[in-house]
């Protein structure tokens, strides 16, 4: 008899969290840089944080992925019906293939900019390389650009869709669905 | 016949053993060599360094690597001569130092020296009038400067059109974040 496990792996949780804070801070500091009216030293620095921090959202989602395929994931609840339950795994799917495209299409505007300039990691040792064979080609860096801002407009909508999904199910439901992302009271 | 052999063998040997520490002394006295050809200057005796503005931040690095020998007026026939090696530019700030010796910025590839070679020089009150070509990245542009003359050294500081050498042409032609004036400045040790 095999019992079902009732959270995600605690790596999983951690790495959720803490997506979802650096999500908050990518948008806000993204929107920022380029619409505020700030200093080009200022924005100049920020580009590099918002590089830098991309790079590091990247592994924690490369991270978040292998956690999920390799650890034990908790089934859904009975109560959701086979469309929900359809609609919850497509919507999840869609949620990972947003948040990856985001920082693929970030490194790809950096990696094709006609500044060429290097992303280092917050540190002199850590500079993650650009993408070869697109290094000033204004095309690719517009196609680039565009797809990261379209992405990031429905990865908002999608974390919207995601959050207010949770809510709905606990109050038509009654169904507690962040438990399965948080340590369980013993 | 074996024995003269030897003779003459140890006798080269001992007249090269006599001028390796001539040759070291010789050698430590390149870095500032003032002799009769003229003064022998590099970065061991002098600096070449290079400022701007990015994204109205200040900057400045210098070439780490280079060389130049001046035979100033009153001697006959005066110039100047310099050659530097473009990959040794260094500013301290690891995005800059990667990005200067790509492409669109100094090529080191295609380019590894940046050169100088004076065209007239006139003695003034204050030191040398200068004036010769740059060439940076193969492209050659007239300057001219001021060397200042003081008692152990020899100085100037000019600005110079990035622009003109290419330097930036393609990310930044409007010098929207690099300044487009980058002043050199050099100090010599006599």
């Amino acid at each position: 008899m095999t019992t079902s496990v009732q959270r995600y792996h605690s790596l999983s949780i951690v790495l959720h969290w803490s997506i979802a804070l650096a999500l908050l801070f990518m948008f806000a500091s993204g929107l920022y840089m380029v619409n505020a009216d700030i200093s080009k030293a200022d924005q100049y620095r920020l580009f590099q944080i918002h590089k830098a921090s991309g790079v590091l959202v990247l592994w924690a989602l490369i991270l978040r992925i292998g956690t999920r395929l390799f650890t034990s994931s908790p089934t859904l609840p009975d109560a959701l019906n086979q469309q929900q339950a359809f609609n919850a795994k497509l919507g999840h799917i869609c949620l990972y293939i947003a948040l990856v495209t985001m920082p693929l299409s970030g490194w790809l505007m950096v990696s094709a900019s006609p500044f060429g300039l290097p992303t280092f990691v917050f540190v002199d040792w850590i500079k993650w390389p650009n993408i070869p064979g697109v290094a000033r080609n204004k095309s690719i860096e517009t196609i680039a650009n565009n797809v990261h801002w379209v992405t990031a407009s429905v990865l908002a909508t999608m974390i919207a869709g995601h959050v207010s999904a949770l809510v709905w199910h606990k109050k038509k439901h009654n169904i507690n669905l962040i438990s399965r992302m948080w340590w369980n009271k013993k | 016949m074996k024995t003269s052999l030897n003779r003459i063998c140890l006798k080269k040997m001992l007249s090269m053993r006599m001028l390796l520490p001539f040759s070291i002394v010789m050698y430590s006295c390149l870095g500032n060599q003032n002799t009769h050809a003229g003064l022998q200057s590099s970065h061991q005796s002098g600096s070449v360094a290079f400022s701007g503005q990015h994204a109205g931040m200040y900057f400045e690095g210098k070439f780490e690597r280079w060389q130049a020998t001046l035979i100033l007026p009153p001697q006959s026939n005066p110039n100047i001569t310099a050659t530097f090696y473009m990959r040794s530019a260094k500013t301290g700030d690891s995005i800059y130092d990667s990005t200067l010796p790509e492409f669109d910025w100094f090529d080191v590839k295609n380019h590894a020296l940046g050169s100088f070679v004076s065209t007239e020089i006139e003695m003034t009150e204050e030191g040398y009038q200068v004036l010769g070509d740059l060439t940076i990245k193969n492209i050659t542009r007239p300057v001219s400067f001021m060397l200042t003359d003081s008692q152990d050294q020899l100085s100037t500081s000019f600005g110079i059109n990035r622009l003109d050498y290419k330097i930036g042409w393609e990310s930044d032609p409007d010098a929207e974040w690099v300044s487009k004036t980058i002043f050199i400045s050099i100090m010599i040790k006599k």
